[in-house]
């Protein structure tokens, strides 16, 4: 399982691995407005329309900066998924995903919201605190069916290497077919992490000012945009790496993590949305039933 | 003469001269001067932390048939070195500008007998660590309780005094357990010896095994705080002056799990641990003690969610992080128990940090409270940064050291196949997660309150301690490797099989850890980042904390701003319901019946009842002349 073979090769993935996760998460937006629009009968944005946004805030005239702490806390917010994204394996890149493996990704996925959460907490605005706290106890709710989740994959793996994971499953039979409870529930929990509908009341518009985004303007609501599209891509890699047999080649990767991605966007516009209890209850109960089922399977 | 008879003549020395001189000014150059003489001589004994021998102190007790000696083993040794450490960093906090404060509020007098009080703390444990059979390691006990009881009852303040009463009440039972076990021991095998218990273990009946570890246990969980005797410790802590609470928390609790390394793992048996079943239940020994540990670390960090005062909220995570070393140390596997230990070494680095960085926010603004602190960020940056160093290692997320501590729990529970305990163990997280944020923003994120605009950053002498930790704590957890040596060498010494690691952190062949590589890609990422905010878009504009979003109204210095009470109201509409206090009513309960049960004995001893008397007496005579129990 030699990672990487030269120096070179191995610069060529920290350069490439982030940047085409960059990519691939702005198609998903794009097709995340596009189902959005479908659902409520509009014809939905053009296809450069997420680029024209990033350009149009990065590009702003005003740029309102609290502090050092809330510009640092869209780079940790950024930069959190850009490194996160070379510990994801893709089709011919391992990156250094041995390096980690599945906990470590686990717990580096939450070094962007703790940075985000820290810049937030500078802009002095109560209405951002409130989403922060939203914000959090979502993840509390979300990140405990997920973690089972990762757990009973593991187990069943017996390995936390996704690498290892992977060429288990091209080699055998997908995650899916062998822990199809599991499955379900870490489907169930992706609803929750990619921070849409109906898990979304830290962000709402219609709630508290936006929460976190009241304060952020020009280009810290682009590196919130960039945070939102690497989010799709990790949440579809993740769960692809883990269930769906990664991918042996581009096309059949670039299949399944859109067919993944797609799932929730389409659930997310079906639903009203959830007091933070109520997801937490929600979240505390369906899928980690599941999961924990589906443990019990495993052993 | 052994290094070992150095250090505990340095010890008594060290004693003496602060004893005589602790109201001269200047005294605390002196203490640190002593700790870092502590901690040379203990580097010269390093040889333990890569697979030395144990080393034995020429001196030596005879006591009613039995001898007392003392030695150091690997296992001590790690303790030790983070005892002598957190004394150092303890003393330089307190050795300048807060000394002086500390002085001027109080007097010479009282600072010298903090200062005492922290010798007192750092001799007694070195004495516990270093006891060689279980006669000494009960006298190391008390020693250790009482030099804790003088440090908490040294705040006058009345929750502190009575918090530091109930700490010597839950200490004192703690100590009787742990003589009944010796007794007990003593009974079965004549000898306290540590070397005939571990002898005597083998041949006890399961039954016996129960009692004894059930009796041990019990001493040793009350002073780690330990489910069910999680109530004393928190508010004991906290209330202490903050250079006794910078030690206490770091490592004074830990020294209940060094008693059950030694007792417990050492001397009862890792065998026995396994193999004995509860009745009447599906688990074994060593089940038990993992749920307990499990649960300490959910309960405690859920009961820091809720607290409003940033001390009070650290020390409850310090109850809930034990609970994480002993269930590490009870999967009994090579990773996990190698877990357990680190975290004892990477807890301490980020508890004394937090509570340094406390102490310094106390210092500049006079209060802890969360309902009067918020934006000293733009006032203490380098206060703040090392905060944020800590709660990250405290959460443990990557890339300080109380990640690697947790990761190796983690995956030897996964490696166990065990998914309750697990979970457990990620509620734990998940809950600190929450917490710390709610600790930092509450006391440097947020509006910034008129009183405290003219605040500066913290003095030099708390700063340099605090940043030192800090970059221990980002070191070790980039290069784990380098305490991991100890670590191995202890597990060697308790018997188990030492883990396999490497400088970055842990080999495995099914997905070990890399931290180099993932602290690098950390860095490459936040370099990423940081390219993309500065050199791409506009230029941002710094603006007032009162040029805000307020929905339309003009924020002044007179409107607060601020979010910070009961911050997570929507969690709390949920789980809210669950804090009922049932230990603390069980506390309650049993206080009221020995106090009903006091009385009674009381009132019968008492009162004047001679009819009551003289019937008594005939019975009990009649009784004996009888025939009594034979």
């Amino acid at each position: 399982m030699a990672s990487f073979n030269s120096i070179s090769e191995l610069l060529a993935q920290l350069l490439f691995m982030p940047m085409l996760a960059f990519l691939l998460g702005l198609v998903m937006v794009l097709m995340y407005r596009k189902i959005a629009a479908r659902l409520q009968r509009r014809i939905g944005p053009p296809f450069f329309q997420p680029v024209y946004d990033i350009v149009k805030l990065y590009s702003k005239d005003t740029q309102i900066s609290h502090g050092l702490i809330h510009d640092i806390g869209i780079v940790v917010a950024v930069g959190g998924y850009v490194a996160a994204v070379i510990l994801l394996p893709v089709p011919g890149m391992d990156g250094i995903a041995d390096k980690g493996g599945i906990i470590t990704l686990s717990y580096f996925l939450m070094i962007p919201s703790l940075g985000m959460a820290l810049g937030v907490g500078q802009c002095a605005n109560p209405n951002g605190s409130i989403g922060i706290s939203r914000a959090l106890t979502a993840m509390l709710a979300y990140d405990i069916p997920f973690i089972i989740v990762v757990f009973g994959v593991a187990l069943h793996y017996q390995s936390t290497s996704l690498v290892g994971m992977i060429d288990y499953q091209q080699a055998h039979q997908w995650g899916i077919f062998e822990m199809p409870l599991l499955a379900a529930a870490g489907l169930f929990a992706l609803q929750g992490m990619m921070g849409k509908h109906p898990f979304e009341i830290y962000v709402a518009p219609a709630e508290i000012a936006t929460g976190p985004m009241v304060e952020m303007s020009g280009k810290f609501m682009g590196g919130l945009f960039v945070m939102q599209s690497f989010q799709f891509y990790v949440a579809s890699v993740l769960y692809t790496s883990l269930f769906l047999g990664g991918g042996a080649n581009w096309f059949e990767f670039l299949l399944k993590i859109f067919f993944v991605v797609e799932i929730p966007m389409s659930i997310s516009f079906l639903f009203p949305r959830y007091r933070t209890e109520d997801m937490v209850r929600i979240m505390w109960k369906w899928p980690v039933m599941l999961a924990l089922i589906g443990i019990a399977f495993v052993i | 003469m052994s290094v070992l008879d150095e250090v505990f003549i340095l010890c008594a020395l060290g004693a003496l001269v602060l004893f005589v001189f602790h109201r001269i000014r200047g005294i605390e150059k002196l203490a640190v001067v002593f700790y870092a003489a502590l901690l040379y001589l203990l580097i010269k004994m390093s040889g333990l932390g890569y697979g030395g021998e144990v080393i034995y102190s020429s001196f030596s007790l005879n006591i009613l048939g039995e001898t007392l000696q003392w030695r150091f083993d690997a296992v001590s040794w790690f303790f030790a070195i983070i005892t002598v450490a957190s004394g150092l960093f303890s003393a330089v906090f307190m050795s300048g500008k807060w000394g002086e404060s500390y002085r001027e509020k109080t007097s010479n007098a009282a600072y010298g007998t903090l200062q005492i009080a922290l010798l007192l703390n750092v001799n007694s444990m070195l004495i516990l660590l270093a006891s060689g059979d279980l006669l000494s390691l009960f006298i190391g006990w008390e020693l250790v309780s009482w030099a804790s009881f003088m440090m908490m009852a040294l705040n006058p303040d009345k929750q502190a005094r009575q918090a530091a009463i109930k700490y010597i009440v839950y200490a004192m039972a703690g100590a009787m357990a742990f003589l009944a076990a010796m007794a007990y021991v003593y009974g079965i095998t004549g000898s306290l010896q540590y070397a005939e218990l571990a002898q005597a273990s083998a041949a006890l009946s399961n039954g016996q095994i129960i009692l004894l570890s059930l009796l041990f246990f019990t001493g040793f969980a009350i002073k780690m705080g330990l489910i069910p005797f999680h109530l004393w410790q928190a508010v004991a802590y906290a209330e202490t002056p903050a250079p006794g609470a910078v030690f206490l928390g770091a490592i004074s609790a830990r020294m209940g799990l060094y008693a059950i390394i030694v007792v417990l793992i050492q001397l009862i048996g890792l065998g026995h641990l396994q193999q004995i079943h509860i009745p009447f239940t599906f688990w074994n020994l060593q089940t038990v003690l993992a749920w307990v540990g499990a649960l300490t670390t959910i309960i405690p960090t859920y009961i820091a969610l809720k607290q409003n005062d940033a001390r009070h909220l650290l020390a409850w995570h310090g109850v809930g992080q034990g609970g994480y070393m002993l269930l590490g140390l009870m999967t009994l596997n090579s990773l996990g128990s190698a877990g357990g230990l680190l975290h004892v070494f990477n807890y301490a680095t980020y508890q004394a940090a937090l509570f340094m960085t406390i102490g310094a926010v106390i210092y500049r603004t006079g209060t802890a409270n969360f309902d009067k602190l918020g934006g000293l960020v733009t006032q203490m940056p380098l206060t703040f940064m090392v905060m944020v160093f800590s709660i990250i290692g405290l959460a443990g997320l990557p890339p300080m050291n109380g990640f690697v501590s947790k990761w190796m729990v983690y995956r030897s529970l996964l490696l166990d196949g065990e998914p309750l305990l697990f979970v457990a163990a990620v509620i734990g997280t998940l809950g600190t997660i929450l917490s710390v944020y709610k600790l930092v923003h509450n006391t440097f994120l947020g509006q910034l309150r008129v009183e405290h605009q003219n605040v500066r950053e913290a003095p030099l002498s708390l700063l340099i301690p605090m940043l030192v930790l800090a970059a221990i704590m980002f070191v070790t957890g980039m290069m784990p490797g380098l305490v991991l040596d100890w670590v191995a060498s202890a597990q060697l010494a308790m018997g188990l099989v030492p883990v396999t690691y490497n400088l970055g952190g842990i080999v495995l062949a099914s997905g070990g850890l890399d931290m180099i590589w993932i602290t690098l890609i950390l860095f490459y990422g936040l370099g990423v980042g940081a390219i993309i905010f500065y050199l791409l878009g506009g230029r941002a504009k710094r603006v007032h904390q009162y040029d805000n979003y307020a929905g339309g109204h003009f924020l002044t210095s007179r409107v607060r701003y601020h979010y910070s009470h009961n911050f997570y109201a929507g969690l709390m509409h949920l789980i809210g319901g669950w804090y009922r206090g049932s230990f603390k009513k069980l506390e309650q309960a049993i206080v009221s019946l020995v106090s009903l049960l006091s009385q009674l004995s009381e009132n019968m001893y008492r009162s004047a009842q001679p009819a009551m008397m003289v019937i008594i007496v005939v019975v009990l005579s009649l009784w004996s002349i009888s025939g009594g129990i034979n």
